[in-house]
């Protein structure tokens, strides 16, 4: 796999410091375990938040804490083995590993062609994530955005006025983005996306469709 | 010989996760405890957090590199580093159980949820990436080190940076830029 497309630094940095909305989060992890080279950028970034840890002013713990914290050790731990939801794996037994541990809810069209499955994360804020799964040669609307789209690719292609994006390459857009996506032939396209704010049709026959898509 | 209170070394530090790991050793815990439990509630008070949650995520925190001491790898991390992830994750999962109990209108309970940020933990986990990266690091200036650690770590606003390293607001955000530009740079050159 070669990986072309990485994400902005800043992203890769917000990563690492555990400040990405859940549906972001999830977008740059995926990239992030198949891609060496942001996973050292990462690794960086953590190296330095230790160093900012060693640093950091201490603040006075309880004073019962560390009897607090022996007695919650010797309670063992109270987390259950987390069930793996099996429909999702069924449908795609080879999603990453980070993906096949969500929930993903049913899959509904969109456009012809076009299909979205959402994902349901937990602590979800104004970011929504889901895979969308694109017919080969599928031409996407041109489309503008009012926030960011982050998209992983995980299987297939699609090509856009920023080249040609295949698994793991990474997509960052937003609102100045003015572009008519169009899925390569090799295959259909399967790509982990996380939105904020709407996606805009441009032209009658997208703002016609629009309202019922509401990626 | 005693146990010197407070080891200065890296090495010490990951000794006492060591003997966590093999014998369960209380006391090594202690000093480990001693020294980052305050130092966890310190950089949690700075982010944002609650003193109760602060506190929380601290004891949370120690109770979880009491019970991973095992999986700790001196070889791919430095312990600051290891137990920052630690509380990281913690603090994520903390602001996520605050947003799924604020929905209450949510019908079934999602399945607990992905860790994603582990994914990258497992993946980077190769001795080789961590000389590379410990090698960028250190050749990184100390502004510029500084720079990505108040701007991205520490969160600070840019009229801070630009006080605290006595530059003009205007030259901020490209001084950041050209900080991460340069990471970038000085990881992809080692190869």
């Amino acid at each position: 796999m070669t990986i072309n497309h990485h994400p902005p630094e800043d992203l890769l940095a917000s990563f690492a410091t555990g400040t990405l909305e859940e549906a972001e989060r999830l977008v740059v992890a995926v990239h992030v375990a198949g891609c060496e080279r942001c996973g050292r950028f990462v690794q960086a970034m953590e190296q330095l938040a230790g160093a900012a840890l060693e640093d950091a002013a201490p603040a006075p713990m309880a004073a019962d804490a560390f009897d607090a914290v022996m007695a919650r050790i010797h309670e063992g731990p109270a987390e259950a083995v987390r069930p793996v939801p099996p429909r999702v794996i069924a449908e795609h037994p080879d999603l990453p590993e980070v993906l096949r541990r969500c929930r993903i809810g049913k899959r509904r069209r969109v456009a012809p062609g076009v299909s979205m499955q959402p994902i349901e994360l937990p602590g979800a804020g104004k970011a929504r994530a889901f895979l969308l799964q694109s017919a080969p040669g599928t031409r996407m609307l041109e489309h503008t955005h009012t926030g960011t789209e982050l998209t992983c690719v995980l299987k297939g292609s699609f090509s856009h006025q920023g080249g040609r994006y295949g698994p793991g390459d990474f997509d960052y857009g937003d609102d100045n983005m003015d572009h008519r996506p169009v899925v390569g032939d090799e295959g259909p396209c399967l790509c982990l996306v996380a939105m904020t704010g709407d996606l805009r049709m441009n032209g009658f026959f997208g703002r016609l469709i629009s309202p019922f898509i509401r990626l | 010989m005693m146990v010197d209170k407070r080891p200065k070394a890296k090495v010490e530090w990951a000794d006492l996760i060591g003997r966590v790991a093999s014998q369960g050793d209380r006391e090594a815990f202690k000093s480990l405890f001693e020294h980052f439990a305050p130092r966890v509630k310190g950089f949690m008070l700075k982010a944002g957090c609650s003193a109760d949650e602060a506190e929380e995520i601290a004891q949370e925190t120690l109770i979880t590199v009491w019970r991973k001491a095992g999986q700790f790898d001196p070889m791919t991390t430095g312990v600051a580093a290891w137990i920052f992830t630690i509380a990281r994750n913690l603090r994520i999962d903390s602001v996520r159980r605050a947003a799924r109990s604020g929905r209450s209108r949510q019908t079934s309970e999602p399945v607990d949820a992905a860790d994603p940020a582990d994914s990258a933990d497992v993946m980077i986990s190769r001795a080789e990436d961590a000389s590379r990266v410990k090698a960028a690091i250190e050749q990184l200036s100390a502004e510029q080190s500084r720079v990505i650690r108040l701007s991205f770590i520490e969160e600070r606003p840019h009229s801070e940076i630009a006080d605290v390293l006595a530059i003009p607001l205007g030259t901020v955000k490209s001084r950041i830029r050209l900080a991460m530009n340069r990471l970038r740079d000085l990881l992809d050159e080692q190869r």
